[in-house]
Order: structure tokens, then sequence, then C-alpha cells
């Protein structure tokens, strides 16, 4: 068991394993109803390109990745931004006023901006699901692939490798 | 061991105060999924997988996600609407069920007193649990006249499997295949009938080697242990030379050949007409890929091959399916745990009973429009939709006057679409049933508004060859939408076919259960049915064929004045059969590949998914795009002999730069006029339907591969 107050919470995506069907972000949109335009969770194809002596092609998925140091809390003048005990980073829209800086700040442009209500919006890791004992929606079992898992980081490390073991 | 079912159903109540949740099946496709349909104050609020069933496990594709999105559209046709205007005006009058119904069969029967029954054509697009109701309906009106997707989708795969080994062989993906060849088909964004992506990703993750044959490189050709990235329309050509190499090295099941096929001596013949220097000419694939892949295929135990329609939609349709089945059969997979296996369903009455395909008269069969050239479609009551065109704008062999499309758009999804609109434009009457006003609806008399599966009950999967049934169960009503099933029944009743009819449709799945001595209330309470898994059955009941082997050499064909035995045809367009028009129109042109939200022309206005995909998109190899002058993100003309269309250009470095990958199914919703720029965008635009382009036994139209040439839209 980790002590209070360390990480406990983290999403983590096997992009080998991903076959971009996007049941993910439609999960995400009827649970979290993001406007138009607004993908919190983002599926994109990247390649095809040579790897070694063939063509490589994957898809990556993009959501905020709940950093250890996150700079867009250090770049939130209204600390509307804040990353709680168990390592879930939340962008409260309330506290929001629309400067944008930490769209800049994030290094993985993992966040967007709404313009009908002038916010900025991010993937919260359902923290309202998690907080109630439910999955966050992407990782409630949606995926084909099984590649999005939601727990504490060491013991998805364990379940990947089991499977990357079998694979071989 | 399932590992990953979270799905916390009860807790998932209790948070967000459901009133209700109803496990069903969904059918944003084909059907296939369980899911859970939570409500509150009578409308739905989430759908989620159902962790509980065998077919997907708990998860859920995007469309299935979006179900209530497309259930309470505000653009949904939510009462039966007749032509108040000039056809296709877009002027419509409500009208009510009772006015709809009466009209419909008063211009039914009168065609059928004064031009006879075959002068009325009943429709359906691809399989969406309908098609026993409308066979029904048609039979029992005295028409043979049933147009489908079934010439060049699944219809085939029925029809020769029958010929081959007595019904489709499914992969049984529960006990991991050792190898996957996955043959023109990306079932982890299709989904496509009998089949799911979740139990084949499972059956990698356990360790399946793969081998990926496909002009593109998807994920799946990218994450294979050996791609075959053919040239389009060769498929016959490559398999003919993977069996070579399994004949030639002895890797074929010696005692399955001896014992339970028929033809061999004289199949080996054939393919020896097919060494692999001239399959490598053929296919642009490299000798040495072919037999790395033969060789993979047939010695890893047990194997299978994942196909789907890609390779219907071609000349050669009926013998690449025939060709993937022996590969299947010669290698020993068909039948055994892990490879293909002739599942069989619960002893239902099935799809063909309840289709009274006995009870239409053998005068009216012999009328089937184009029996006599497709004679093997014609056996499965399907029919090519050029046909149907000719006979109403030439009216031979009789004019067609009427047509009713139960959910098909055939503006969209048939070859040659502009010949599809001066049909439509001149049939003296046609009703639809639709979620929406598609462009085919547009041309309509009459149209009705048609149920979404969450609005119906009815038993899912019911056609499928994969063993199991499942519940679909009704949670909404919405306006005065009727399913498809319901619609037909009242209908029958109004043109004197009520003796064969049910007061209301429960009645119709009670006598479909009837025989496992249950209702479709007792069904209602269980999740699924299987039939009976039992393997190797033609051991000692041989094959439900005619000789009771495994016919490599079909004696059906032979009847019907066929090859029995398979080979390779040119496409009809190509750099070999047409080289002077290749100089004009350099490159081959590809279409349909499958896109994760839409199903075929379905979903362009249903936001999660038209958000996923906003434009038409036209893949083309960057050094094609330099040659021709063509920015990323612009949007493009490409051009048929027949036509142009325009789509947005994206590169893709993944396949041969002669190659140009477009899509199908587009239509623009969100075009207020009539039209919804159906022939914008539309890829039926630049394919061709010619009788003699069609594969000569199922009628297959050759859509899939053709010639074209590609510029700027700005330049041109």
């Amino acid at each position: 068991m980790k002590e209070r107050g360390m990480d406990r919470f983290a999403l983590i995506i096997d992009h080998e394993s991903c076959w971009g069907c996007k049941a993910c972000e439609v999960a995400c949109k009827q649970e979290n109803h993001a406007p138009e335009g607004i993908r919190l969770i983002h599926v994109s194809e990247d390649g095809p390109r040579m790897a070694g002596d063939r063509l490589n092609f994957v898809y990556r998925v993009n959501t905020c990745r709940h950093c250890d140091e996150p700079e867009c809390v250090e770049a939130c003048p209204e600390e509307a931004i804040v990353k709680r005990d168990d390592g879930i980073v939340i962008l409260d829209e309330k506290a929001c006023t629309g400067c944008g800086l930490c769209m800049d700040a994030c290094p993985h442009q993992a966040i967007a901006f709404d313009n009908d209500r002038g916010v900025a919006q991010k993937c919260n890791l359902c923290y309202h699901r998690v907080d109630r004992g439910l999955e966050p929606a992407c990782a409630d079992n949606v995926c084909l692939a099984h590649c999005i898992y939601f727990g504490q980081p060491d013991e998805i490390e364990k379940g990947m490798s089991r499977k990357r073991q079998q694979t071989q | 061991m399932v590992e990953f079912v979270y799905s916390n159903v009860e807790r998932e109540m209790e948070v967000y105060g459901y009133d209700a949740v109803v496990k069903s099946h969904c059918r944003m496709c084909h059907g296939g999924c369980g899911v859970l349909v939570y409500t509150r104050n009578g409308r739905v609020e989430k759908i989620a997988g159902d962790p509980d069933c065998p077919i997907n496990h708990g998860t859920l594709c995007s469309k299935g996600l979006a179900s209530a999105q497309l259930a309470y559209h505000p653009d949904r046709l939510t009462y039966p609407v007749k032509r108040s205007g000039p056809k296709g005006s877009g002027r419509w009058e409500r009208i009510s069920w009772d006015e709809a119904l009466d009209a419909i069969a008063d211009r039914l029967l009168n065609y059928r007193e004064a031009f006879g029954a075959e002068t009325v054509v009943l429709g359906y697009g691809t399989g969406r649990e309908n098609e026993a109701v409308i066979y029904r309906f048609a039979n029992l009106f005295g028409t043979p006249n049933v147009l489908t997707a079934g010439h060049f989708c699944y219809g085939p795969r029925i029809a020769t499997s029958i010929l081959t080994c007595g019904t489709n062989p499914i992969v049984d993906y529960e006990n991991n295949p050792r190898c996957i060849m996955v043959w023109g088909n990306n079932l982890v964004i299709s989904n496509p009938d009998c089949y799911k992506g979740e139990p084949f990703s499972r059956a990698l993750d356990a360790g399946a080697k793969l081998i990926a044959v496909d002009p593109r490189l998807t994920r799946i050709a990218a994450r294979a242990d050996v791609w075959l990235p053919l040239r389009p329309g060769t498929d016959a050509a490559l398999a003919l030379g993977m069996l070579q190499v399994i004949i030639e090295e002895g890797l074929y099941d010696r005692e399955f050949v001896e014992n339970h096929v028929h033809g061999w001596e004289p199949f080996v013949r054939r393919v020896e007409e097919y060494p692999l220097d001239k399959v490598e000419e053929i296919t642009w694939v490299p000798a040495a890929k072919i037999r790395e892949a033969a060789r993979l295929f047939a010695t890893s135990k047990p194997a299978a091959i994942q196909w789907g329609v890609a390779i219907e939609q071609q000349i050669n349709c009926a013998d690449n399916d025939r060709l993937l089945m022996f590969l299947m059969g010669i290698t020993g997979n068909i039948d055994r745990p892990g490879g293909q296996v002739l599942f069989k369903p619960p002893g239902i009455r099935n799809v063909g009973h309840f289709g009274a395909h006995r009870m239409l008269p053998g005068i009216q069969r012999e009328k089937r429009l184009g029996g006599e050239r497709f004679r093997l479609a014609g056996q499965f009551a399907i029919i090519n939709p050029k046909c149907v065109w000719d006979a109403i704008l030439e009216e031979k062999p009789y004019p067609v006057k009427a047509l009713f499309f139960i959910s098909s758009n055939p503006l969209m999804t048939r070859g040659n679409a502009a010949e599809v609109y001066r049909a439509l434009k001149k049939v003296e009457f046609m009703a639809v049933a639709d979620f929406f006003m598609t462009p085919t609806a547009e041309m309509a008399d009459i149209v009705l508004p048609a149920a979404t599966w969450l609005e119906m009950d009815y038993i899912g999967d019911f056609w499928k060859r994969h063993g199991y049934i499942l519940p679909r169960r009704k949670v909404i009503q919405v306006g005065e939408c009727r399913s498809d099933h319901e619609m037909l029944n009242d209908l029958a009743h109004r043109v004197g076919q009520g003796e064969h009819w049910w007061d209301n449709f429960e009645q119709a799945l009670d006598w479909i259960l009837e025989p496992i001595g249950i209702t479709w209330q007792d069904f209602k309470k269980r999740d699924y049915i299987r039939g009976d898994v039992l393997y190797r059955k033609y051991e000692t009941r041989g094959f439900s064929t005619p000789t009771r082997k495994f016919e490599i050499y079909s004696t059906v064909l032979e009847g019907m004045g066929y090859d029995p035995l398979p080979r390779y045809r040119e496409p009809p367009e190509s750099p070999y059969s047409t080289p002077e028009l290749y100089r004009k129109f350099p490159y081959i042109l590809i279409t349909g590949r499958r896109l994760p939200g839409f199903f075929h022309s379905e979903n362009r206005q249903v936001s999660w998914l038209r958000e996923l995909h906003r434009d038409p998109v036209v893949e083309i190899h960057p050094d094609a795009a330099k040659k021709e002058g063509i920015r990323e993100g612009e949007w493009v003309i490409i051009e048929s002999p027949r036509a142009r269309v325009r789509q947005r250009a994206k590169f893709f470095a993944g396949m041969d730069p002669r190659i140009v990958s477009a899509e199908h199914g587009w239509w623009f919703p969100e075009k207020k006029d009539p039209g919804h720029g159906w022939d914008e965008s539309n890829i039926n635009m630049l394919t061709d339907n010619a009788y003699e382009a069609c594969d000569p036994a199922m009628g297959a139209t050759h859509v899939r591969t053709l010639l074209c040439r590609i510029s700027p839209e700005k330049r041109s």
C-alpha cells in the first residue's frame, strides 16, 4: 500500500495495442458532453513511416497525462487547476477566466478551449466517477483492445508486462 | 479468464440515479453486441457494453455508444409523410400510419393486378435483421424480386459456403487460433457480420501470429508478421499462389484431402496454372513473401482466415470466397477448435423458413430479374441492382412499377449512382422506410418512420452463423416510429396475407422460438441462447453438399453451367485489361475503406460520430501528390471515365503510389436542399455496374477497384 498523499491514480494507454477505433472518444462524449469540436481524449494517426526496414503505422491517444509536476497548474494565474493528493489534475471551469496560459504551458497539447463559454477544458479523469467508486468513462471496459488502463501505476505496469509476455 | 470486466452496474445506477437498466442487443451495424441501456424518466441516458455478453465482453464501438444521439436526433422522421410537390422537391405532408399503409397496399395490389407481382420490387440495404420479414412479405406477395446488398456482400459467402461445405465457416476465436490471416478486412473498425474486433484482438494478445492481406497498411497490417500488399482486385491470384506453395511443399492435411475433399486432382491441375512467378507479376507481391505467408499459415495449427466484404465487391467475388475456403479446408482448419467452425444455431425456425421462400410460386421464381444471367445469385433469391434499374428504364424484360426500400439508400451505395438516380426518378411509385430523409427517401412518394434498435423487440443475430441468438428488448418509443417487422406485419394484413402473419409481431417471435419450447417472454429473461458446439461433424455425417464432401470442384456450379473450379479474372478496368484507359486515368482507385463511427451512408448527422471524421477523404501517396501538385488537406477532384467527385486529400505513404483510396457513402445531411449533396462526393458516381464487369455467378458489382485521375479542385 502506498502512503496517503502519494500518487495513486493514473491513466496509461498501451499504444501498441490501440486499433484506432475511437470508442474511447465517444465514451468520453457520452459521459462529459464536451461541446462539438472539443475532444478531451483524442485518437490520431502516427505514420506510416519507416521503422528499421519496414513501414510502421500506429495510433496515438492524447489526453491529459495528469503530470507529476503539471506545468498547467503553475501557469494558471487563477489557481483554477489543482493536482489532488491522489494524482488527478482537475481544471475547475468555474474558476477559469479563459486566459489560455495553461494551454501554452501544456507540453502535450491536452488542453482545449471552449469558444462558446470562453473557458479552457481538459480531461479531469472523470473524478466525479472515480470519487464514487467508478472507472473513468474511457477506461470502463469500452476499448476493444483493452488498451486503456486506470489505477495504480505499478499495478498497471504489471498487467501490461503480463500481456506483453503472452504475445511473445 | 476475463480480466477486463469493470462495469459496475449497481454502483452506476446508484450514483446517477437511473430508474432502470435494460439488457439489449445493439444494431447500429448488423447487430452483434450485448448492451446495457440505462434510463431515467423514460429516456435513455447512457449506453454501455454488456460484460456478460459472449460476443463483445462489455466493450462497445463508437456507433453503439452514440445510439441515443441517433434515436433522439432532431432531424429524425417521427411520422409518415407523403409527397406534396413534384418528385424530389422536398415538399412533404404529414399523414397517419393508416393512410400511408393503405396507400402503399393499394398501389402494390393495383400493380400486381395490372402488370404482375414481379413488377413490385422490395429492397433492403445491408443486413439489418429485417431481411426475414421482407422476404416473407415479398414471397407471399408473389414477387421474386428483393433487391439487397446480397449480390456483393455476405450473400456470396453464404452461397459459396453452402456449395463448398454446407454453411459459413466462422473463426473460432474463443479457442485461440495460433495464426490469423486477415484478408481485406479491418474488423477492429468495422466489426462485421458474425465478428467483433474484441475476440480477434484478444486472440492476438494470446500470441497468435498475424498475416495481413491488404493494399493499404492498416494497423492490422502494421502489426502483422507478414503483410502482403497486393495489387487491388488480384486476391484470387494471390490465393491461388498460396495454394500452389502449400500443395507443392506438401503442407496440406493429407487425411482431410484424401477422405473429405471432392475434386482434388482437377483442382491441383488448375492451381498449377498459377506458378509463383506469374502470381508475383499479377499481384505485385514478391514471390518470397507469398511463400513465407503460405508456409506460416499452413504450418500453424489451428489457423483461421478473417475475411469480409472487400473480396466480394469484385468480378472475382464467388471465386475469391471459394479460394479462401479452400485455404481453410486443405490445411485442415475446417470445423476444428481454434479454426473455422460450421456452428449450429439453436434449433429455432430459421431465417430461410421465416422468409417463406417455398411459398413463392415456381412460375414467379422463374421471373426473377437477372436469374438467367446470374444463376448462383438467383438460386439464393438475390438479384443484381442493374437488373432493376434496367427494368425501370428500359422496361425489359418487363417494367418495374414500384419500389419499396426499407433501410436502404441505393443512391449512395450501389454502383453507377447516376443510373440509380434516373431509375428512381422514373419509377412510378416508391415507398421508403428509414430514420431520416436520406437522398433516396427524398425521391419517394411515401416515407415511413423506422424504429432504431432501441425501439423494438427482436431476436438479435437471428440470421447469423455464429450459433448465438440474443434478445433485443424495446426500451423506448420515439414519435410514431415503428419497427420494420411491425410495419410489414401490418401491411401484410392490408394486402390479403393476413393468414400467414400475426395479430402482433410478438406472436411471430413466439413462432420462431416455438421449436425450442420457449416464448419471447421466456427468451427475454435470458442473456442469450447458443446452439450445440460440436467439432469435426463431417467425420461422421460428411458435409452438407451433394457429394457429402468438401467441394473444391463444385458440382452445383457445374450443373449451372459455370466452371466448377476457381480461376483469376483481371479487374474490368486495370493497367493490364485496359492499358489505353490507364494512360488517361493513371491511378488504381480503391473505394470503401472503413471509418470509425459511420456505417456505409449512415450517421453523418450524428454529431459525436461526425466529429470523428468531418469530411470525405481520399488518400494519396505523397509521391503521387507531389506529381499531381496536390497539397495535404485541400479538396481534390477524383475522376473516372464516368464522372468526377470531390473529396479532401490526405497523404498516406502506406500503399503503392499507383493506388488512390477514396471513401464511400458520403452525403451531407447538413445541406438542407432535398439532394443533400448526394452526387458531390459519392464514390458511386465513378463506379461502373455493367453486367460484363460483374461476377458471372453472383452478379456482384465490381465497385472496389477502378481507374481514376486526381487533381487539385482549384486547378480544375
